[in-house]
């Protein structure tokens, strides 16, 4: 059970063998929550032919379908954690190529920052220590994957309640909290991200140290800053939505219909302020990969 | 482990849909950021409408756009990550060719798989689900706030379309999942690759 809730986020070499479970099982996931889309499709397409079956059929059509959801996010939070895996296992490789070819020639090292193109990069003789956001991030990613997960599946059982005459306490129920745990959903997912930017930080300092040549290390670009202030937006939005929606089931609104239609949109823009904090990680993780390789280069060119 | 492999003279750079995706993450971000701030604003106007006993076919009207501009925006955020992932692997290729040439061996890169090839595919399909579902709810919100489409008719309409976009927007995840798997496989090629050299 530890090890479901806290996997390693740095293999051993001989874990090696098992580094495409992740992907299989992310993509298996991600299929299932795709079928689970295709049944919903269908019931809309029936709901909306015939209002007779609507107030029976919507209700557990919007739980199912924020179900596939769910499913097809954990699906690609287990692939990134496939990634994970393989980046460390690069590392290696790697550190042991570089071991080999690398004529390294010892100088005197000189700490500083140097302007690149690719943003500010620190000099130093050493591995980058964590930074706050990296230490969140590796013991967050699992819990909030696993507690979003688990609060869209509670989210889908309540929209049963509500499609057999629930009424507004279980429509309340069911969107407040399927939209927070998808809003788990993704900040698990940009955990694993920041886990992902850890890795690729720790991992070039190792080989830089190891080799001992100057470690260079980019500097936290601003798509990373970003990242984590979108993420830090979407999640507070996630639990002000489900707030409000509890605030309704309790009877708080004098018109429910307002609040609904404002509270519908509202959810998918919190959901849209961590997916937008998800494309700057996945551009910070582009631009730290490409001065790794420029780094690598250099290495093999010039030895320091 | 055997990988599917191409050999070249020289750094053959990004692929044209990494190009693409360098090119087009921001733009397509930008776009989303406008088109939510858009559903946003309608959204609260609807509810204002609702609490102030509006026309009905107004606030139906007004719940196409608020799901049109939402989705528009859902569709290119989707965009900007996937293109944001063609960038990694451009990245990836890029890199991994320079890096064969300073250690003086032979440019070996991976082929495009069948699930990149399925990457942009499925990419392409999400995208037209989805932009097809908001045009029909401009086309609806304009009929409905004219009277030219029932409120009733346009009420149908929205629960087919809302399954028809939820649809495009788990194709968009399930092609996110299998760009993300191409990572793990390039990673792989790579330390298979380092290895040898």
């Amino acid at each position: 059970m530890a090890s479901i809730m806290h996997p390693t986020v740095r293999p051993v070499a001989q874990d090696a063998a098992g580094t495409t479970r992740p992907q299989q099982v992310g993509l298996a996931l991600a299929v299932l929550g795709l079928g689970m889309a295709v049944v919903t499709l269908v019931a809309n397409i029936t709901a909306g032919g015939d209002p007779s079956v609507r107030v029976s059929t919507l209700p557990w059509s919007f739980g199912l379908t924020t179900t596939a959801f769910g499913t097809l996010k954990l699906g690609i939070g287990v692939v990134l954690y496939g990634i994970l895996l393989n980046l460390w296992l690069r590392v290696d490789s790697i550190k042991t190529t570089l071991g080999r070819l690398v004529r390294v020639e010892h100088t005197v090292i000189q700490s500083g920052r140097i302007r690149t193109a690719h943003g500010l990069i620190e000099v130093g003789d050493g591995v980058p220590s964590d930074l706050p956001i990296h230490k969140m991030a590796k013991k967050l990613w699992s819990p909030m994957l696993a507690m979003g997960y688990m609060a869209v599946i509670v989210g889908f059982f309540i929209s049963l309640s509500w499609a057999s005459g629930g009424g507004v306490t279980a429509s309340a129920w069911t969107q407040g909290i399927q939209f927070l745990g998808e809003g788990f959903l993704l900040s698990g997912i940009s955990f694993i991200l920041g886990t992902i930017l850890w890795a690729i930080r720790t991992g070039g300092g190792e080989v830089q140290k190891g080799l001992g040549v100057a470690v260079k290390t980019l500097r936290m670009p601003v798509t990373a800053k970003l990242f984590v202030a979108l993420m830090a937006a979407g999640l507070m939005a996630s639990v002000v939505q489900f707030v409000l929606y509890l605030a309704l089931a309790g009877g708080a609104a004098a018109n429910n219909a307002a609040w609904f239609a404002f509270l519908g949109p509202l959810r998918e823009l919190s959901l849209a302020l961590i997916l937008g904090g998800i494309t700057f990680a996945l551009v910070a993780i582009g631009t730290a990969l490409t001065v790794q390789f420029d780094r690598v280069v250099e290495l093999l060119k010039t030895g320091k | 482990m055997s990988f599917a492999i191409e050999t070249f003279p020289s750094n053959p750079g990004p692929a044209g849909p990494h190009k693409l995706g360098a090119k087009l993450w921001a733009p397509m971000w930008a776009m989303a950021a406008l088109a939510f701030t858009a559903g946003t604003i309608v959204a609260a106007v609807r509810s204002g409408n609702i609490s102030g006993g509006g026309a009905e076919a107004t606030i139906q009207a007004q719940a196409h756009l608020v799901a049109a501009f939402n989705f528009t925006g859902f569709a290119t955020l989707f965009a900007a990550i996937s293109f944001a992932i063609a960038r990694i692997l451009g990245v990836f290729r890029s890199g991994g060719a320079e890096v064969q040439i300073a250690a003086g061996a032979d440019i070996h890169l991976l082929k495009m798989p069948k699930s990149a090839k399925a990457f942009i595919g499925l990419m392409a399909v999400a995208m037209m689900t989805i932009l097809v579902a908001v045009v029909v709810h401009f086309a609806l919100a304009a009929g409905t706030a004219s009277g030219s489409v029932s409120v009733a008719d346009s009420e149908s309409a929205a629960i087919v379309l809302e399954g028809v976009r939820r649809f495009g927007v788990a194709i968009y995840l399930m092609a996110i999942a299998l760009g993300l798997g191409n990572i793990t496989t390039v990673l792989r090629f790579q330390a298979a690759r380092l290895s040898e050299i």
